[in-house]
């Protein structure tokens, strides 16, 4: 079956929930829509499919659809974590109104991931990633009585839309260059293709996969996007689609072959690993700590690819979704039962079990405890970047800082609440909620075993030949040990601070620390002074970047009002403009001639 | 046979205005003139379209011709006036008189869209441009903005007979064909390009066009931007392709003029708080974008060219239906769009769709035209301007958001608004066309293929 298929139970049910008339139906609908196209996936065949869209003279826009192993284990991801959020949703999302457009727009964003997933040329990858943003900008202000969610969402889409011209740019460039669309085509021939063309066109497609995947400098638009409902966080904002961006850099790997682009890739990568790193140590947000770590982890997987472990970062690639998506299925259980969304505000998760016990998983396999799936893909980076000394150091650092971030998320959630009002809604959350969460929480550990089968499944039928990828994939044993140690550190640092209230208070958390060794209190302190030093540090230059975002706009305004002061005047003066325009271009001309 | 349609157009138009005077003379009511507007008018492009889809060409009298361009021209400018002649029954307090001035306007349309020599083109701007003078005058409130473009427009009559002059000068000839190159031909092409320009908003010729758009009444803008405009590129396009295509510095100006005009459209687009003013300028953007085309000089720009000219022209007079119909309410800010969307979402939705696709969101006609523009720059080794243009789209991406982000903000106590069905049906059909061909857009651009193959043809063998 042709993949372009499986979008057609998503259209139909789109179609079906904006005829409804009784909204509540609407996320029955949805989800049957979601579940059909699951089932017909394991219809899907590889292959590709071409048709021809439309043609000028003689260049024919064609649209391609391509299904290789990368493409099916996307597709099947997107799937999978849709029906999650879909039954999430439905206990979620409870204003009556608003459920028919919330659904429409879910499933509207569904089918251009799925399209994006199986796309085999530029057109169809353009199409989707425009629609992707789209639906982005639609979700993102969707409580769009907050003038907060309408601000947000319109940095977002200034952003992402930047990025979606320069993707155009690039496309159009590639076809210069290579007179095709096909990513096939192009590949086969970028070898002999290393001009200066094509290194811009590949800039131009890294600045579109950085807009889209969040990585510095366009990364603040995934903060501002948790003003969106946080099912929404779950599916497009952790787990599929700003991972499109990394997605394109593996699919169309060969292209950032080419000298120098690697290194781009790689310090871009590695500094908003830090940043982001830095700054979910310090947020006090709920959803902005997991979605800084977000950004840390497109950032990992990106520095995985530019230093060539593909399979590693594939492997990454996939078992993010699960854990990403459960921390956020968390919050939102959290901010609903508590009505906070300050970590010191929140409390209480241990009254109700199930989803406690799912959190527990969903943080320790973020932060890369073994048996969890974390562990297997974090571990296996670590191993693959062993032989680069430099990245190797910074990478072990940042493991210690992850597992110190999330467990601080993780020990404000645990902590009891005497509030009783509070437990009840823990205690009464619908099982349409937390049935998910149990859900993604088997799949963190079921994914584990993945780890022995994805150099197989990526390797059947040779279609991603191109691709560095080894038969299976790898963990040495000492960097499993090392990087266990890491975390354990960064944990344990953690545990005591946040959770055994070894603070006072939460805003000079390091210098209040009360242990019984001078030594360890001397470090610690230190630790602290530097990390605060650092992420304050950080912020600041982020503000900055922030401003100079802003300025650029108001450069630009202010330089139309300059011009607007033309034509506000009278007759005479657009009498005057006219001739004068006149003579320019005579004399304009006149040196084109001589020239 | 098919020669019968032919002639059988011009018995039509003629009815068309003969038509439009008796029923004004007669003082016929405003919904009796609208169905014998909507009637004729539909009847002249359903001919139009026959004679489209048959591959007629012939020609009339000597100085008319139905040929592959020249029809497609006339049939989006009768579709164009079909819209037009709607809003304008809902929203003008003289709607007969507009319908009367637009039928003149419309002829002349199509004979700038059929000519065959400069002579024509240049009677049939005149006839085009001069009529809407007075459609602006319709509305008291409007006298600056007449009299700002009948002055202007003078002066490009003025330019533009001067270039006519030249032309005899150098070779006793009105014909539309190629000259023997020369200086005095080379400047006639300047002042071509500068007084058509004028009528095509291209920078610096256009200066007052935002005045005009924003100081008279939606419908007449919608008229303007959406036909007026058009009818300038149909003029420019004849004229470069059939005279000049050998001047290859005239095209090199036409890049340049290309980038002043959207560049200079876009920012000052960005600070606008009138939304008609807002639209004027990205309106001027677009007009640089169907530059980019011409420039290419190429049978792909020009077919890209005509293809941008088409999803514009729905896209401004759908954008103008809701403009017209905000400002009856006194709401032509752009900041005035909030609540829209609880209001009507019908409208909302509209309005975001027309304005992603001037935007070049795919499936929408807009994106189909920015893309084929752009690969027939690059196809003309102009690849600096296709980067120009898509660093442009990146800057209209700030006022196009705005003005959506707003129409999508919540605002309490908003009332419904109720669509009047015209209204209602010119957005539906804008909506359709820029849906339907920005999806399967094969039938137009084969229609402009075959445009652009005609008039390259022609320029060889003239």
């Amino acid at each position: 079956m042709m993949a372009i298929l499986i979008i057609f139970p998503l259209l139909a049910a789109m179609a079906g929930i904006s005829l409804l008339k009784d909204y509540s139906k609407a996320k029955y609908v949805a989800i049957g829509g979601a579940v059909v196209s699951a089932v017909l996936l394991p219809l899907v065949s590889y292959g590709s499919n071409t048709f021809s869209w439309f043609a000028i003279g003689k260049l024919v826009i064609n649209l391609t659809f391509s299904v290789t192993p990368l493409n099916l284990m996307l597709l099947a991801l997107v799937s999978v974590i849709a029906i999650l959020v879909l039954v999430y949703s439905s206990g979620y999302i409870n204003s009556p109104l608003e459920q028919k457009r919330y659904y429409i727009e879910i499933l509207a964003f569904q089918a251009a991931m799925s399209v994006f997933a199986v796309s085999g040329n530029f057109i169809v990858l353009f199409i989707a990633w425009e629609f992707l943003s789209l639906t982005s900008y639609l979700l993102i202000g969707f409580w769009n009585r907050h003038a907060a969610a309408n601000r947000a969402a319109r940095r977002a889409l200034t952003i992402i839309f930047i990025g979606d011209l320069a993707l155009l740019g690039s496309i159009i460039i590639f076809w210069h260059v290579f007179g095709t669309f096909g990513f096939a085509q192009i590949l086969s021939s970028v070898a002999s293709q290393t001009g200066i063309d094509t290194t811009i066109a590949v800039l131009l497609l890294l600045t579109a996969i950085f807009t889209k995947s969040a990585q510095f400098p366009f990364h603040e638009w995934l903060i501002d996007a948790m003003e969106g409902p946080t099912p929404v966080s779950a599916f497009l904002h952790s787990s599929t689609m700003v991972k499109a961006g990394v997605f394109v850099v593996i699919l169309l790997y060969p292209l950032f072959l080419i000298s120098g682009i690697r290194a781009i890739i790689l310090v871009f990568g590695l500094a908003t690993a830090l940043i982001s790193t830095l700054a979910a140590t310090r947020e006090m947000h709920i959803k902005k700590v997991i979605a800084y770590s977000t950004i840390q982890e497109l950032s990992i997987m990106l520095v995985a690819v530019s230093s060539g472990a593909v399979l590693a970062a594939i492997y990454f690639f996939f078992v993010q979704s699960f854990y990403k998506a459960l921390l956020f299925f968390s919050a939102g259980v959290i901010t609903k039962s508590t009505g906070k969304e300050k970590l010191n505000e929140i409390s209480g998760l241990r009254y109700n079990k199930l989803a406690y016990i799912a959190t527990i998983f969903g943080a320790l396999s973020l932060a890369g405890f073994i048996p969890f799936s974390g562990f297997f893909s974090n571990a296996e980076v670590s191993t693959a970047l062993y032989s680069n000394f430099a990245v190797y150091a910074i990478m072990s650092g940042i493991s210690i800082l992850t597992s110190f971030y999330i467990i601080r998320w993780l020990s404000y959630g645990a902590k009891d609440t005497k509030n009783s009002a509070v437990q009840t809604r823990y205690m009464g959350l619908p099982g349409s909620m937390v049935y998910p969460m149990a859900a993604l929480a088997v799949l963190t550990v079921a994914a584990s075993a993945a780890f022995l089968y994805v150099g197989g499944f990526l390797n059947f039928g040779g279609y991603l030949a191109y691709l560095p990828i080894q038969a299976s994939a790898y963990i040495s044993i000492t960097d499993g040990i090392f990087f266990t140690v890491l975390i354990a550190i960064g944990a344990v640092l953690s545990y005591n601070v946040y959770y055994r209230n070894c603070v006072k208070s939460g805003s000079k958390a390091f210098d209040r620390i009360i242990y019984t060794r001078q030594a360890m209190e001397f470090g610690y302190d230190l630790v602290s002074r530097v990390m605060y030093g650092l992420s304050a540090g950080i912020a600041e230059f982020d503000s900055y970047l922030n401003e100079g975002f802003d300025r650029i706009g108001r450069v630009t305004v202010r330089s139309g009002y300059g011009i607007r002061r033309f034509s506000v005047g009278n007759i005479n003066s657009y009498a005057l403009i006219f001739i004068i325009g006149v003579l320019v271009l005579f004399v304009s001309f006149y040196f084109l001639v001589v020239l | 046979m098919s020669s019968i349609y032919f002639y059988l157009l011009f018995v039509l138009s003629s009815l068309f205005v003969l038509l439009n005077l008796a029923s004004k003379a007669l003082g016929s009511r405003r919904r009796e003139h609208l169905a014998i507007n909507a009637v004729i008018l539909i009847l002249i492009l359903v001919d139009l379209l026959f004679l489209l889809m048959s591959g007629y060409s012939g020609l009339f009298a000597g100085v008319f011709s139905a040929n592959p361009f020249s029809l497609f021209m006339a049939s989006i400018f009768t579709a164009g006036l079909l819209l037009v002649n709607l809003i304008a029954f809902n929203y003008s307090e003289n709607y007969v008189d507009f319908a009367v001035i637009g039928a003149f306007a419309l002829i002349g349309m199509y004979v700038v869209s059929s000519s065959t020599s400069l002579i024509t083109i240049f009677l049939g701007l005149e006839l085009a441009s001069i009529p809407m003078v007075f459609a602006i005058l319709l509305s008291k409130k409007s006298i600056e903005a007449a009299a700002k473009l009948f002055i202007m427009a003078s002066i490009a009559i003025a330019v533009i007979s001067f270039a006519i002059v030249l032309v005899y000068g150098a070779s006793s000839s009105f014909a539309l064909r190629s000259y023997s190159q020369g200086t005095l031909i080379a400047f006639a092409g300047i002042l071509f390009i500068s007084a058509i320009g004028f009528e095509a908003s291209i920078f610096p010729f256009n200066v007052l066009i935002p005045d005009v758009y924003s100081g008279s009444s939606a419908y007449v803008t919608a008229m303007l931007g959406g036909m007026n405009k058009k009818v300038g590129f149909a003029a420019l396009i004849q004229i470069l392709i059939l005279v000049f295509i050998a001047d290859k510095q005239l095209f090199i100006i036409v890049a340049i003029l290309s980038v002043l005009t959207m560049t200079y459209g876009n920012i000052v687009a960005l600070m606008q708080k009138n939304l008609k003013r807002m639209l004027a300028y990205s309106s001027i953007s677009q007009a640089g974008y169907i530059l980019i085309g011409i420039a290419a000089a190429t049978p792909q720009g020009i077919s890209a060219s005509l293809f941008q000219i088409f999803s514009h022209m729905f896209l401004f007079i759908g954008l103008m239906a809701i403009v017209a119909l905000l400002e009856k309410r006194n709401r032509a800010g752009i900041d005035d769009l909030i609540g829209l969307r609880s209001e009507n979402s019908y409208l909302a939705i509209a309005l975001a769709i027309f304005m992603l696709s001037l935007l070049g969101l795919p499936f929408t006609t807009g994106f189909i035209g920015k893309l084929l523009l752009f690969l027939s720059a690059i196809n003309a080794n102009l690849v600096w301007l296709a980067i120009i243009g898509i660093i442009n789209s990146v800057i209209s991406i700030f006022y196009y958001i705005r003005a959506i982000s707003a129409a999508y903000t919540e605002k309490e106590g908003g009332r419904q608004i109720r669509t009047d069905k015209t209204i209602a049906a010119v957005v539906f059909i804008c909506l359709f066309i820029t849906i339907a061909f920005g999806i399967y857009p094969q039938p137009i651009i084969g229609l402009t293929n075959n445009a652009a193959a005609f008039l390259f043809h022609a320029a060889q063998h003239a």
